[in-house]
């Protein structure tokens, strides 16, 4: 999927990230191999996948925290391997490592200008402040906060040299349903600026939410990418008829004809479902003691899709 | 711009000021332990310290002459005697004497009775006891008086030897030294110990945990930068705590110290030297918990061998030769030495091997530290 020409003049192409071929070994452990994928500017990018599937190696790759063992990896249009490059890289890019924190007994405030204070430019600590929404906190100690809130500041302090680029590593793993509806406002707000992102998950919906383009990496392999509603039409399978808490009851109720129908969780009864084949099936079902039920057509996620794919479930092994 | 070394040591301090345990550990804790241990062993005695070496022994029991003569000078009740083992030399048992003294806060007076005072004595021969000690030690004329009255009258007690038991007065050159003046300087070097080896332990262990140095290796900053900022906070916090100690304990104890060129040359070596220590240990021990325990198991011995506590002289011998490997052991004597004892040319020697000490910790440190791959 590459079309990537390497860019002529470091920092003038459109190209934000480009990746060829690039591979990282650990020993015998292949972490990443031979993957290949590009950011253009102003796009939301998410890397998605399983625990240990490659997305921090890849990550911190481009972030150059770690050497690749093959293949190439520009940021910028600066090479990841050569040191002179490497330099500039750090003055542009924002991080936001996996399991970050910021430093404890430091304020809101004072973590940010900690951090923007290794830069030669920071932007000012209030207008990131209000970007991430902690004015009301902005003098407690980052200790004091809760969960949703730390990652904030870790959100702000990422942000502090005004990046060309920012990589967010798995933003809001570990966090309440709520606490990551903030963070997905943010990087919301981010895209809004135009900026670029580098967003790594095991969350499908985060990946449907935010991304723009989405590849899913499993054993250091990349096995699709595309936009969400690509990867859903390509890899997503059927559309689903679900009959709410019918139960045993209603599957022996179901009128005959129809695909084969099975049994979910609470009750529910699901159909798959072939184009234009609804009108008939809501017929059928309107003679049956079913149709004062609750029916709803489900599309596939991309949770589908990454089953579809490896015969796996995400969250079987996410946490 | 402000710099980036000063905002890693800016915030090193603010983390430090705020947190109540880490003022507990670096100020209270030190003070606590000057008034605690200066209570215990500041009790002054209304009697005389004497140290006693009886070298006229038969089959490990005093003979009966030098036997009667302990015991005459006992009856005086003027002296409190402490027993000095028969077969050490007279050099070594003044050396013990100095430093059990300055342990239990006496003066150093030293008497020897000689091996065959018995024998001589019963042989109508002139037999001669010793006396050690420092004329300048107030407690000089009279004890000396008191220690010649008890030798003549016992004499006069031998039948028929009364110009036979002569006292001979040896003076040596003795300084005051209590014992809080021995402590105050152990005080200040465990100090700079536990702050420097627990402050690298956390800073480059716990921020390592919390991504913090993964955060900043991705910024412009360098590691040496890292290190420098650290090691100019560790040098700030060593300052105040050696000032803060010397001022209680002249407060407190009006223990008078001279800062000199070795002070600082000491404290800029304690502030790379444990610091060193404590980053090759965080390199070693990934996990900050553990690395924690391995900070306690190395500063807790050294603290009790190096002579913080009591001088390393009455360690028994195998554990002085482990002392000489404690890298604290140098700062602790380069500290008595330039702070206490006045004596340059040793303070000189403590602060190059204590400097020596630091180089090689610091970059060993630097060497290990993983700044960027893990
Ligand atoms: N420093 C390392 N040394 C050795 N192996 C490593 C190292 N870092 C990662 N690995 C291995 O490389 C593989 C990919 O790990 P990586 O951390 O990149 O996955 P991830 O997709 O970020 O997972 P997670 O969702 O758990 O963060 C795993 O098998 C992991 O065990
Ligand atoms: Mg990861």
């Amino acid at each position: 999927m590459s079309n990537g020409q390497p860019a002529p003049f470091p920092g003038q192409s459109d190209k934000i990230v480009q990746v060829e071929n690039l591979s990282k070994k650990y020993g015998e452990n292949v972490a990443v191999n031979g993957i290949s994928f590009s950011l253009t500017k102003g796009e939301v990018f998410a890397f998605l996948g399983p625990n240990g599937a490659g997305k921090t190696t890849t990550v911190e790759i481009l972030e150059c925290l770690r050497n690749p063992t093959g293949g190439q990896a520009k940021v910028l249009g600066y090479d990841v391997s050569k040191r002179s490059d490497q330099a500039e890289i750090r003055k542009r890019i924002g991080v936001l490592p996996q399991d970050f924190n910021a430093i404890d007994r430091l304020t809101v405030r004072e973590n940010i200008n900690y951090f923007g204070a290794m830069f030669k430019h920071q932007l000012d600590a209030d207008k990131l402040i209000e970007l991430v929404d902690l004015k009301d906190k902005r003098d407690e100690q980052f200790k004091r906060l809760s969960g949703g809130l730390k990652q904030r500041v870790g959100l702000a302090v990422s942000l502090v040299n005004d990046p060309d680029v920012v990589f967010l590593d798995e933003p809001t793993t570990g966090l309440d349903p709520r606490a990551r509806r903030d963070v997905w406002g943010v990087v919301e707000r981010l895209k809004s600026q135009g900026k670029t992102v580098f967003l790594t998950t095991h969350y499908m919906d985060e990946a449907e939410y935010l991304a723009d383009i989405v590849s899913i990496i499993d054993h250091g392999q990349i096995i699709a990418s595309g936009t969400p509603d690509q990867l859903i039409d390509t890899h997503g399978g059927k559309k689903t008829l679900i009959i709410r808490e019918a139960g045993e009851e209603g599957l022996k109720q179901l009128p005959l004809g129809l695909p084969k129908a099975e049994l979910r969780n609470a009750g529910d009864i699901a159909i798959p479902l072939n184009n234009g084949e609804l009108t008939n099936i809501l017929m059928g079902l309107g003679a049956t003691p079913l149709h004062d039920k609750e029916i709803e057509v489900r599309r596939p996620t991309l949770d589908d899709v990454f089953l579809n794919l490896t015969g796996r479930r995400v969250s079987e092994e996410g946490n | 711009m402000r710099s980036r070394i000063y905002t890693i040591i800016s915030g090193h301090f603010k983390s430090w000021y705020r947190s109540k345990s880490n003022i507990f550990w670096t100020i209270a804790f030190p003070l606590l332990l000057i008034v605690l241990f200066g209570a215990i062993f500041g009790n002054g005695s209304t009697k005389f310290d004497l140290y006693l070496q009886n070298q006229d022994l038969n089959a490990n029991t005093p003979t009966m002459y030098s036997q009667g003569y302990i015991s005459v000078l006992n009856n005086t009740g003027a002296f409190n005697l402490h027993t000095v083992a028969a077969g050490q030399t007279v050099q070594q048992a003044l050396d013990y004497v100095k430093s059990d003294a300055q342990l239990h806060n006496r003066g150093q007076r030293l008497l020897v009775i000689p091996s065959g005072f018995n024998t001589t004595l019963n042989s109508g021969n002139d037999a001669t006891i010793q006396l050690y000690m420092d004329q300048s030690d107030q407690a000089s004329a009279s004890l000396a008086g008191i220690v010649r009255s008890v030798t003549i009258s016992y004499a006069a007690s031998i039948a028929g030897a009364p110009d036979h038991l002569n006292l001979q007065q040896v003076g040596i050159v003795t300084r005051n030294i209590r014992y809080i003046d021995f402590f105050i300087p152990g005080v200040i070097g465990m100090t700079l110990l536990t702050t420097g080896v627990f402050g690298a332990v956390n800073t480059n262990g716990r921020y390592r945990e919390l991504k913090i140095i993964k955060k900043l290796a991705t910024t412009p900053l360098s590691k040496i930068e890292w290190i420098l900022g650290m090691v100019g906070y560790q040098m700030i916090l060593a300052t105040i705590s050696l000032v803060v100690i010397l001022f209680f304990g002249y407060a407190l104890f009006g223990v008078t110290a001279t800062i000199d060129i070795y002070t600082v040359g000491l404290v800029v070596a304690a502030a790379l030297l444990f610091p060193g220590i404590g980053m090759v240990l965080a390199n070693f021990v990934k996990e900050a918990e553990s690395a924690d325990a391995a900070a306690n198991a190395i500063t807790f011995p050294m603290m009790f061998l190096a002579g913080t506590f009591w001088p390393r002289e009455t360690l028994p011998d195998i554990m002085k030769i482990i002392a000489n490997f404690m890298p604290l052991t140098y700062v602790n004597d380069g500290l008595r030495d330039a702070l206490i004892y006045a004596e340059p040319a040793q303070a000189l020697t403590n602060t190059i091997i204590a400097l020596g000490l630091a180089a090689f910790f610091i970059v060993l440190g630097s060497m290990l530290m993983n700044w960027k791959e893990e």
